[in-house]
């Protein structure tokens, strides 16, 4: 039990100074720092929601366009931007697995939380930003809405833990990554709600967890102004399954990895 | 104690797989201090790696009842992006030290001075060394990994090594790998040659530095 402690207490103390390291090798001392962690995501969501204002009007299916094209799109980068950063993870960072206390989780771990932290913030500045202009809606229900995010972002870590051990083995796949991220836009449900497709496009994404996750977040954000659909049972098993499945792939591929 | 049981290691080769250590079998106790004597390529390196941590067997097991360091003089450990001072409180950190003790160690010990304040991969490798050796000194092992390659740096550093690591903490182990018959005459109480994948201990270093000219 005391080793069980005591490894819990190392592996916090290494995962916190991998993130500060990360934060001050991606984005430096200078001017806001670390507040660039939520830029991209921030300004992706506004400057496509404006995009989207003026091409389609204030409003679609009763939801404000700029609202809806927020909600979508951050959740969008984290899942975007995970994904490419996790590409060969281990080994540009192989030169730390000289401490032994560092593992390869801890690389993933951190790269992943770098940016979903910022993904958060940028939710919260620019739900705060439109509700005082009146763009954005009061959340109905931040319970449910939390409960998506988690989804979304439990289903992106468990494909970047499966990614990162691949990517070390194929090259292929590294060069595949933004195109299959561009290609899963139509199932992440970042543009539609269920409710505005067709029965069979809809029988298709019902198997999509991240589908599931979306519409639980704007569930949370619209309430009633909007048809969620959603359950448990999809999201909860990719997201163990593939999970236990990047597990296993990183376990295997530490025995493999060269380091100079 | 360092116990390595049955150690294989295989690195992929084109098609096949280049078999390094095949089913090595070394024991070091507290206090040694080990050269590792071997010709290029018979897997000194890989030994002190996987002794390290750094890299994992393909079979075998290694039990470490000692702490011991990272492998000094490979170019692991650092990240060169990084100033010297924000290297030294990242290693402050994850090993739970605290950060101003180790910086005065550091500044006292490398004489690196203002270039402390420069990213590391500025750095010549006399420099790199210093500070390796100052973090690795603040840390504490009782068992010491060293390359020779790092033993570049001039005769100040030296001495300072010497009194730290020789003298200082005289009862810590050491693994050392060398090519060197004079550094490991000074530093080492033992030998072990490694040669075809296996490793032969020698308690007597004169025996061991004969044995391995004959290689």
């Amino acid at each position: 039990m005391s080793r069980l402690t005591a490894g819990w207490r190392i592996q916090r103390r290494v995962v916190s100074a991998l993130m500060l390291r990360e934060l001050v090798t991606r984005f430096g001392r200078e001017n806001i720092g670390f507040l660039w962690i939520m830029a991209e995501p921030l300004l992706f969501a506004m400057l496509v929601g404006l995009l989207w204002r003026f091409m389609k009007g204030p409003e679609e299916h009763g939801v404000s366009v700029i609202a809806f094209v927020a909600t979508g799109y951050i959740p969008l980068t984290l899942f975007r931007q995970s994904l490419q950063r996790s590409v060969k993870v281990f080994s540009v960072n192989g030169s730390l697995l000289y401490h032994r206390q560092i593992q390869v989780l801890d690389f993933i771990l951190v790269r992943f939380l770098v940016e979903m932290v910022g993904a958060m913030m940028a939710y919260f500045f620019i739900a705060v930003l439109l509700i005082t202009v009146g763009e954005f809606p009061v959340p109905a229900n931040l319970g449910i809405f939390l409960v998506g995010w988690f989804y979304y972002a439990w289903f992106t870590l468990a494909l970047v833990l499966c990614l990162a051990p691949l990517s070390e083995k194929s090259e292929i796949l590294e060069k595949l990554v933004p195109l299959t991220t561009y290609i899963a836009i139509p199932f992440s449900g970042t543009f539609n709600m269920m409710s505005w497709l067709t029965p069979p496009a809809q029988a298709v994404l019902w198997y999509s967890p991240f589908v599931h996750a979306m519409e639980m977040m704007r569930d949370g954000i619209f309430g009633n102004r909007v048809d969620a659909e959603w359950g448990l049972t999809v999201p909860t098993a990719a997201c163990l399954s593939l999970t236990l499945l990047g597990l296993i792939l990183c376990q295997r591929i530490r025995r493999h990895l060269v380091i100079e | 104690m360092i116990i390595c049981d049955e150690i294989t290691k295989c690195y992929p080769m084109g098609a096949g797989r280049k078999h390094v250590l095949r089913g090595l079998n070394l024991a070091i106790g507290k206090g040694q201090r080990i050269g590792f004597l071997g010709r290029n390529g018979a897997g000194k390196t890989t030994m002190i790696k996987l002794i390290g941590g750094v890299e994992l067997p393909t079979s075998g097991k290694i039990t470490r009842q000692m702490t011991v360091s990272w492998p000094l003089g490979f170019g692991g450990g650092f990240q060169g992006s990084l100033t010297g001072y924000d290297n030294a409180r990242f290693i402050a950190r994850i090993y739970g030290h605290d950060y101003r003790e180790l910086k005065d160690f550091v500044e006292d010990f490398s004489e690196l001075g203002a270039q402390l304040k420069m990213p590391v991969k500025t750095y010549s490798s006399g420099m790199r060394a210093r500070l390796a050796f100052a973090l690795s000194l603040a840390i504490e092992f009782d068992c010491y990994l060293i390359d020779e390659v790092i033993m570049v740096g001039d005769h100040n550093f030296y001495e300072k090594c010497h009194y730290e690591l020789f003298e200082k903490r005289r009862d810590r182990s050491l693994i050392f790998a060398s090519h060197s018959a004079d550094l490991v005459r000074e530093f080492c109480n033992g030998a072990a040659i490694i040669h075809e994948g296996k490793a032969t201990m020698y308690e007597d270093v004169g025996q061991a530095l004969e044995r391995y000219n004959q290689l």
